[in-house]
């Protein structure tokens, strides 16, 4: 069957279908609300040539940020019913995926850690340059984004 | 140079969106109501998100036509667009109507492969070739759309015209042999592309028939 | 909010039956009355996370009930708490909530349909569309003593699908579990089914 496979990190039980159906229920409205379209999140120098290796600490610092700073606050504003759904789907996907990620803590793959650590970085810091209700509709309107980079794991 | 107009004299132009086959990503869109006869013409720009300001197309600056050619604007597929028109009539003009935000790698259709049939008494051989990505000039060195969906498959559909069964395959490499055939017997086969992300529009191909030759055993008795 | 004079639906259960949920409780009767029921749900992260926010189900807000297809509302594979709560005019009786919260990964699998035919020396397969979340594991082989089963997996669903080139005079038989991606689990084989070359289907 389908799974993730971050490097050594495997994950299995999540349908990425129904993240992108999720998704695809959602995008014009919360991408019609970003306003501030010159700023891109997750833009190239976060999520291109990441190896295999480091995949799995990006997308488990990716995966909590969107679990407790993105979605955690979003869901009480979001008064259309179809955007409450595709939250929770994507909220209790990412939740089983960031719950069965285990990156090794060994000594000898720090600098893969810190090079990780360094692109989440660069896209906290533009999150937080945001006003916090438009930096998470703007990461929620990124998702297309995010899923696309977790479909070249998806075997 | 731009003409100066009275913005919001005009309707705005209606269903703009994108229409993309194969990263080809064409802007269209139909022309405001209610000004039927009137000698309108259009003016697009183009955005890449994340960047800072809106860019001119100049080839499609005061056009007749309701459609504008961004393939060259959009062709990093992985960023994603915005694109806006406006109508322009006399001293009037509307104000921008905009696209949504387009992914042309998730969005773009994929068109089918190219199909080669050839046969002998009993078998069939198919021959796939990968779409190809939209090139500016023909002579530029072409790039298949399997180098950019890795995992391209394809669905290849069988029909026996003489049984009226239809069975179909999903295979990934580009070379099909289907065996053990009915002699004399037209079969027709058409082939779908398929890309992982979300469900996406394909274009099927054109259906291709070829007949497998007599049985000569039986044509020597 | 309206006075709470019905009483709360009881017995709430969910039947869940090839990744179809349905989740029923016994009716509040008014005698002469329609009862309207809404149906609300929570997934593990909002329960965790956010324990005030319930989701409205997408079928049954509000439905005449007893029973509300919670389908598509279940979308992951963590448990989830469902709630009822009844209505008639202004009036709203209590919440009644799932004693149990329910996760997917607890549904009936059973062996899928198939359809098993032939044209020419081709073995070909049809199996019934259960949805997005299946596959097929076909299982086939030749029937002789000693031979080697074949397992091939097919995604379509509904449409015929080429499992084999047999040979002429030969009998193959046939058999099929699903195999649910979200989950991990698998259903049972189906009955075997046998069709001979330049004949028709055999009985096992």
């Amino acid at each position: 069957g389908q799974e993730f496979q971050f490097g050594p990190c495997r994950v299995e039980g999540v349908v990425l279908q129904e993240l992108w159906e999720a998704f695809r229920a959602m995008k014009d409205i919360v991408q019609a609300k970003d306003n501030i379209t010159s700023v891109r999140l997750l833009r190239k120098e976060v999520l291109q040539n990441v190896s295999d290796t480091e995949s799995c600490y990006l997308i488990r610092a990716l995966l909590k940020f969107y679990l407790n700073t993105v979605f955690k606050n979003s869901l009480d504003k979001a008064a259309d019913s179809r955007i409450r759904k595709s939250f929770s789907t994507l909220a209790n996907n990412f939740f089983v995926i960031a719950s069965k990620l285990q990156p090794s803590q060994e000594k000898e793959m720090f600098s893969t850690s810190e090079s990780a650590r360094r692109r989440f970085l660069l896209f906290q810091r533009a999150f937080q340059q945001l006003d916090i209700q438009a930096a998470q509709t703007k990461a929620f309107g990124e998702v297309d984004i995010l899923l696309t980079w977790m479909e070249k794991f998806y075997q | 140079r731009a003409v100066l107009c009275i913005s919001g004299g005009l309707p705005k132009p209606t269903n703009i969106t994108f229409l993309s086959i194969n990263m080809r990503n064409i802007l269209q869109w139909s022309p405001p109501e209610g000004l039927q006869g009137a000698e309108v013409t259009y003016t697009v720009q183009y955005f890449i998100y994340g960047q800072k300001k809106w860019l001119n197309k100049s080839e499609c600056r005061n056009i007749n036509r309701t459609c504008c050619d961004l393939s060259v604007e959009t062709s990093d597929y992985e960023h994603q667009y915005y694109a806006k028109v406006k109508a322009i009539w006399e001293t009037n003009c509307s104000k921008w109507v905009e696209t949504g935000r387009f992914y042309p790698f998730l969005e773009t259709q994929i068109g089918p492969p190219g199909i080669a049939l050839s046969t002998d008494e009993k078998s069939i051989s198919i021959v796939l070739t990968a779409p190809e990505k939209w090139k500016r000039n023909p002579e530029d060195s072409s790039v298949s759309m399997q180098q950019i969906y890795s995992n391209l498959k394809y669905n290849v559909s069988i029909y026996n015209t003489k049984s009226n069964k239809t069975w179909s395959q999903c295979v990934t490499n580009h070379t099909l042999v289907l065996g053990w055939l009915e002699p004399d017997t037209l079969y027709c086969v058409h082939v779908l592309s398929l890309a992982p992300g979300p469900p996406r529009l394909a274009q099927p191909s054109e259906k291709q028939c070829v007949r497998t030759l007599k049985d000569q055993t039986s044509a020597l008795k | 909010d309206g006075v709470t004079v019905l009483p709360a639906p009881q017995n709430l259960s969910v039947q869940s039956t090839n990744m179809k949920h349905l989740l029923t409780w016994s009716p509040v009767t008014v005698p002469g009355e329609i009862i309207y029921y809404f149906v609300e749900y929570q997934g593990e992260y909002e329960s965790l996370y956010m324990s005030h926010i319930w989701i409205p189900s997408s079928w049954c807000s509000p439905t005449e009930g007893p029973e509300c297809d919670i389908t598509d509302d279940i979308t992951a594979t963590v448990p989830y708490k469902l709630r009822v709560r009844a209505t008639l005019g202004s009036q709203t009786s209590a919440w009644s909530t799932l004693q149990h919260p329910f996760n997917r990964n607890s549904t009936t699998l059973t062996p899928p349909v198939m359809e098993v035919t032939k044209d020419g020396f081709h073995l070909v397969i049809k199996l019934e569309d259960l949805g997005p979340q299946f596959e097929f594991l076909v299982a086939y082989w030749r029937r002789e003593p000693g031979a080697k089963e074949h397992v091939k997996v097919v995604r379509s669903r509904g449409i015929p699908v080429h499992l084999e080139t047999m040979e002429p005079g030969a009998a193959y038989c046939v058999k099929v579990q699903t195999f649910v991606k979200a989950i991990r689990r698998h259903s049972p084989f189906s009955q075997a089914e046998c069709v001979k070359v330049q004949g028709e289907t055999l009985p096992l």
